[in-house]
């Protein structure tokens, strides 16, 4: 058996799967949002009139909340995890490890307890850290719970592991003696980090910057839990079509922007990535 | 250096008790049965523990997530096997297009896949139920599952495939003898995330189990309306499902590294 037969061979399941799994739907997605307006059926009689609303009936707000908050997410995450990874990277041996295990545990625990316990320890009056102080140094503190820095911070603590792990593989691609080499020829700590540790750990940045504002573009148990009623992000606006409002062609309309918009990015990125060398260590 | 290293460790540390605060309060907030959370606890109990046990819906609960992971866990194992070996192993004219297109999945916003699943079960004419999960968790943990074990393919050596063959071991046996058993910690690392990514998964599952539901589906929508702490005991006994099935998985790749040793 040849090399090319055995690997269309094996490769079929995997892609019949995802064709009718992930492809399928998103055409379905796309038939939909070309619907009349209020209707549930598929039919040939097509019009863009659900996109003309997306643009003139005020869903900027989410998007432009959703798209924001995935931005300053991605990028505070990043600004913590650049840190920890070279930290961890140098520490090396069994206390790396565990302090690795340690920092994917929490990927395992579902969303909905993190964020509970979140906002129970944010919570004002009797709550974990506000009772506690009270307690203990009789001080009465505010919360920013039901505020929006309540839902940016409980999107960075759900998707921070999310770049952490990516980025770990990316230091890993630096060489040392690259580095060691650039110090004996005089560059300072800012010129190794931009013109060496940067561009060799790039992918591994790339692919957790883009898995963390993906992750971000859809969240919405964040503002749910930790935001009250100040944020509605766009999912949150998608389901309230097609629950609320029964306005099935409205709300995948919505979805494919969403789509287009994770598309426009993912794309471009993952073209310029050889996940081979990543993942081949 | 060495403030180098007592920086690095402060920072290490900071992170860790970061990320594990929120799960500690949780634990905190279940050891009180009181109607209100007011901490510190006037009185520490587990009586929201004995309520949980009691109540035949969290058996219910536990039961159809179990059922989802299990068979996510399955199904994904064997697909991935097979598409990882196209993804790392063998060279073909499209393996590229087929690495990229696998991963796809991942990078894609899981409330919106969770959607239009749900409306594409709706178009074939299927009732969204647990089963309808699996295949809506699958979509997104078989990629997943295909890396993990690809990875593990990226340092096998093919030659030993031809020496088996050489040997005279026919196709099936140098797959059983040789091929599989060199997968094998890819797979049940592949296994492990599978489980535990489909057991706490909230978005997917809100769109696809109908009228079934998971835990972190009714964790999710009683945590989002009012407190009450059989919530937090719940959510405990869930981790605590997770995390011993983690150590068990961690303790198992441990003990085939020491036999090999």
């Amino acid at each position: 058996m040849t090399d090319s037969r055995a690997g269309y061979l094996l490769m079929a399941p995997v892609a019949l799967f995802l064709l009718i799994g992930f492809v399928t739907p998103i055409l379905i997605v796309a038939w939909y949002s070309l619907m009349e307006p209020r209707t549930f059926e598929l039919t040939s009689v097509l019009t863009l009139a659900n996109y003309r609303t997306a643009f003139t009936d005020g869903y900027g707000p989410p998007f432009f909340w959703s798209i924001g908050g995935a931005v300053v997410t991605t990028i505070a995450c990043l600004l913590i995890a650049w840190p920890t990874a070279k930290m961890l990277h140098k520490l090396a041996g069994r206390g790396a490890v565990v302090i690795t295990l340690l920092i994917a545990g929490p990927i395992f625990v579902s969303e909905s307890v993190r964020l509970f316990g979140m906002s129970l320890f944010l919570m004002p009056g009797g709550g974990i850290l506000a009772g506690s102080l009270n307690a203990v140094f009789g001080v009465s503190i505010g919360t920013v719970l039901n505020t929006k820095m309540g839902v940016f911070l409980g999107l960075v603590y759900v998707h921070f592991p999310f770049v952490l792990f990516p980025t770990l593989l990316g230091v890993a691609l630096i060489p040392q003696d690259r580095v060691d080499a650039a110090r004996d020829l005089g560059a300072n700590a800012w010129q190794v980090l931009r013109e060496i540790e940067l561009p060799l750990a790039l992918p591994g940045l790339v692919i957790g910057a883009l898995l963390t504002f993906v992750l971000c573009i859809g969240a919405n148990a964040e503002a749910a839990i930790l935001g009250g009623q100040t944020v509605t992000v766009v999912t949150r606006a998608i389901e309230q079509r097609f629950s609320y409002a029964q306005d099935w062609p409205m709300g995948a309309a919505l979805t494919m922007l969403v789509v287009a918009v994770t598309a426009v990015v993912v794309f471009p990125a993952l073209a310029r990535i050889d996940l081979n060398r990543l993942i081949r260590k | 250096m060495t403030s180098g290293r007592l920086i690095a460790g402060l920072w290490l540390t900071i992170i860790v008790t970061l990320l594990y605060l929120p799960i500690i309060s949780v634990v905190l907030a279940s050891l009180a049965n009181t109607r209100y959370m007011r901490f510190p606890h006037r009185d520490w109990s587990i009586g929201a523990y004995t309520d949980a046990l009691t109540q035949h819906q969290t058996l219910t609960l536990h039961l159809t997530s179990f059922k989802i992971a299990l068979m996510v866990t399955f199904l994904s194992v064997v697909l991935a096997t097979l598409g990882a070996m196209a993804f790392a192993r063998y060279d073909w004219r499209g393996r590229s297009v087929f690495q990229k297109a696998v991963v796809l999945p991942i990078f894609f916003p899981q409330p919106v896949l969770g959607l239009a699943l749900l409306l594409f079960f709706t178009a074939i004419g299927v009732s969204p139920s647990w089963k309808t999960a699996v295949f809506a968790h699958m979509v997104w943990i078989l990629p997943i599952v295909t890396l993990i074990i690809a990875i593990r393919l990226f340092g096998y050596d093919p030659a030993q495939e031809d020496a088996a063959r050489d040997l005279g071991a026919s196709r099936w046996q140098v797959l059983r003898e040789v091929t599989l058993p060199y997968l094998c910690p890819g797979m049940i690392s592949g296994g492990l995330f599978a489980f535990l990514l489909s057991w706490s998964n909230l978005p997917l599952s809100v769109f696809t189990t109908g009228a079934d539901t998971t835990l972190p589906e009714w964790l999710f929508s009683r945590v989002a309306t009012n407190y009450a702490p059989v919530v937090s005991a719940v959510a405990v006994i869930a981790t605590l499902g997770s995390l011993v099935l983690g150590l068990i998985g961690l303790g198992i790749m441990q003990l085939r590294r020491a036999g090999k040793a």
